[in-house]
């Protein structure tokens, strides 16, 4: 997958965040379950993905998106309707 | 004549402090830098000169002209460097037209209207270097600050100064007869709404001890002069040593030992701070400490405008910028600058620089919540004191958050490189 697609990129800041390869990610890991989130994780992320796609995302859009899957759907929506 | 009181180039060495307040509006004792150059002058009109983004919130709390040319026509000015630590009585410009020259520093312009009006034209930079070149030189014998620890250095004598200064001085609240004045009891003011609890000790063997109105003193404390509360502060169990100004509705508790805290902070628990300058809005949160002597006993180094400087001083601690919130636990090595409004989580010794508006979790520096995260948590907590934080305080800080962007990425983007163990 590209690093520039917007699943890459998503892909690529969740890596960074939790310290694991892009690779690695797949679409039904739970963030809290399978990668251990914490609170300051999911602000870390958010803030990360915020700036990397320059939108803006509502805590209780945030709390919706449960695994890597959902979130990437999420900001390959978010920024579409963004770019409209 | 008027006064007007100018920033020059040199605030960027007073970073992070500075990123958001003139350099004239650095605390060094009881008042800060500019209080004391315009206590020098009784009844003068001032006029203040600083970077453009401060101007709204400065202009605001001084209720003084700020960076307005015009204020300077008509009249006769002295124009002194706000980084002038002016000592009582000390500050006695030549009645002459001169530049007064500190290395190659302007301490201060004695100009006549005339000549201000034939160089005025352009910025205050400007008609300063215009004046300069213009005007007869001479050597003035005056201390400019120059960097962070300059303010802390200078604590002890300032505090005492201010002491001197102050009129109607003296013990007013009726004391409670288990409070222990330790020394001379001439050397300390209490102001009249101040509290002071039992099993409280103000030992002022050493210096003088000033405790401003609605200052609350809680049991078990131990304060040393030379010492400077300022009002709406309250001390928690604190065991505040030797030459410690604690600003304006401060909470603070702990181990204090020379150092400033700039007003409306928060050290409640135990934990030591040492030779540290804390600005604004800052909690230090429980067992959080600062180093301020290094193993070694070398001279400590500190970033500043990116490169690492020998203070020539074994004894420095930490210069935390506004807004930030230290965790539970943080261990800051001698001589570290914390930028303006980050947090950092404790558990272990953290970098000797952190950007503004990064935070450093579990071994690494990120962007963390993000600005319009943080802002809005400081909003709350500037409301909590009954501040409210002003569109144009929002827009300084964004300033702040611009300016510090490529120094932030940058060293976000090094210190993943060390988190992430290669694949």
């Amino acid at each position: 997958m590209s690093e520039t697609s917007i699943e890459g990129r998503v892909k690529k800041i969740i890596a960074e965040q939790f310290r694991v390869k892009p690779e690695a990610l797949k679409p039904g890991m739970s963030f809290m379950k399978d990668l251990m989130a914490e609170s300051i994780d999911t602000v870390e992320l958010i803030a990360a993905i915020e700036d990397e796609f320059n939108i803006e995302i509502p805590d209780e859009d945030a709390e919706k998106n449960q695994t890597v899957g959902q979130a990437v759907d999420y900001v390959k929506k978010k920024v579409t309707e963004t770019a409209k | 004549m008027r006064l007007c009181i100018f920033e020059d180039g040199k605030f960027s060495n007073l970073y992070p402090l500075t990123y958001t307040r003139p350099v004239f509006d650095l605390r060094c004792g009881r008042t800060r830098l500019f209080e004391k150059i315009v206590r020098s002058f009784p009844g003068v009109e001032t006029v203040f000169f600083t970077r453009n983004h401060l101007q709204p919130i400065f202009g605001d709390r001084s209720k003084s002209a700020t960076n307005d040319m015009d204020a300077l026509r008509g009249d006769d000015v002295l124009f002194v460097n706000g980084r002038i630590l002016a000592w009582r009585g000390e500050l006695k410009p030549s009645r002459d037209e001169v530049a007064a020259l500190k290395g190659e520093d302007i301490a201060y312009v004695n100009a006549k209207r005339e000549t201000i009006s034939k160089f005025m034209s352009g910025s205050m930079d400007e008609l300063l270097g215009r004046l300069k070149a213009e005007l007869s030189p001479l050597r003035a014998d005056v201390e400019l600050v120059e960097y962070p620890w300059d303010l802390v250095r200078n604590n002890p004598k300032a505090i005492v100064d201010d002491f001197e200064s102050f009129s109607g001085r003296g013990v007013f609240p009726k004391m409670n007869s288990k409070v222990e004045i330790y020394g001379d009891a001439g050397r300390v003011h209490i102001a009249e709404t101040a509290e002071i609890h039992p099993f409280v000790v103000l030992d002022a063997h050493a210096g003088p001890i000033i405790i401003d109105e609605n200052v609350k003193i809680l049991p078990f404390s131990r304060i040393e002069g030379p010492c400077s509360i300022g009002a709406g502060s309250m001390i928690v169990r604190g065991n505040i040593r030797e030459e410690v100004t604690i600003g304006p509705v401060c909470r603070i508790g702990g181990e204090v030992e020379s150092s400033i805290v700039h007003g409306y902070s928060n050290k409640y628990h135990t934990g030591f701070l040492g030779h540290a300058y804390v600005g604004e809005w800052v909690n230090i949160g429980a067992l959080t400490t600062n180093s301020d002597l290094k193993n070694d006993y070398s001279n400590v180094e500190v970033y500043v405008n990116g490169n690492l400087f020998d203070t020539g001083d074994t004894k420095v601690g930490s210069f935390i910028g506004d807004h930030t919130k230290l965790g539970i636990g943080c261990l800051l090595n001698t001589g570290t600058i914390v930028g303006v409004g980050c947090n950092l989580l404790g558990g272990e010794v953290l970098p000797k620089y952190i950007p503004s508006f990064a935070w450093f979790t579990r071994g690494r520096i990120s962007r963390g919540s993000g600005f319009r995260r943080t802002v809005e948590a400081e909003r709350r907590v500037m409301s909590r004191r009954g501040v409210e934080m002003s569109p144009s305080y929002v827009q300084m800080l964004q300033f702040t958050y611009d300016m510090t962007k490529e120094e932030r990425e940058n060293l976000i983007k090094r210190s993943k490189g060390r988190a992430i163990p290669e694949a």
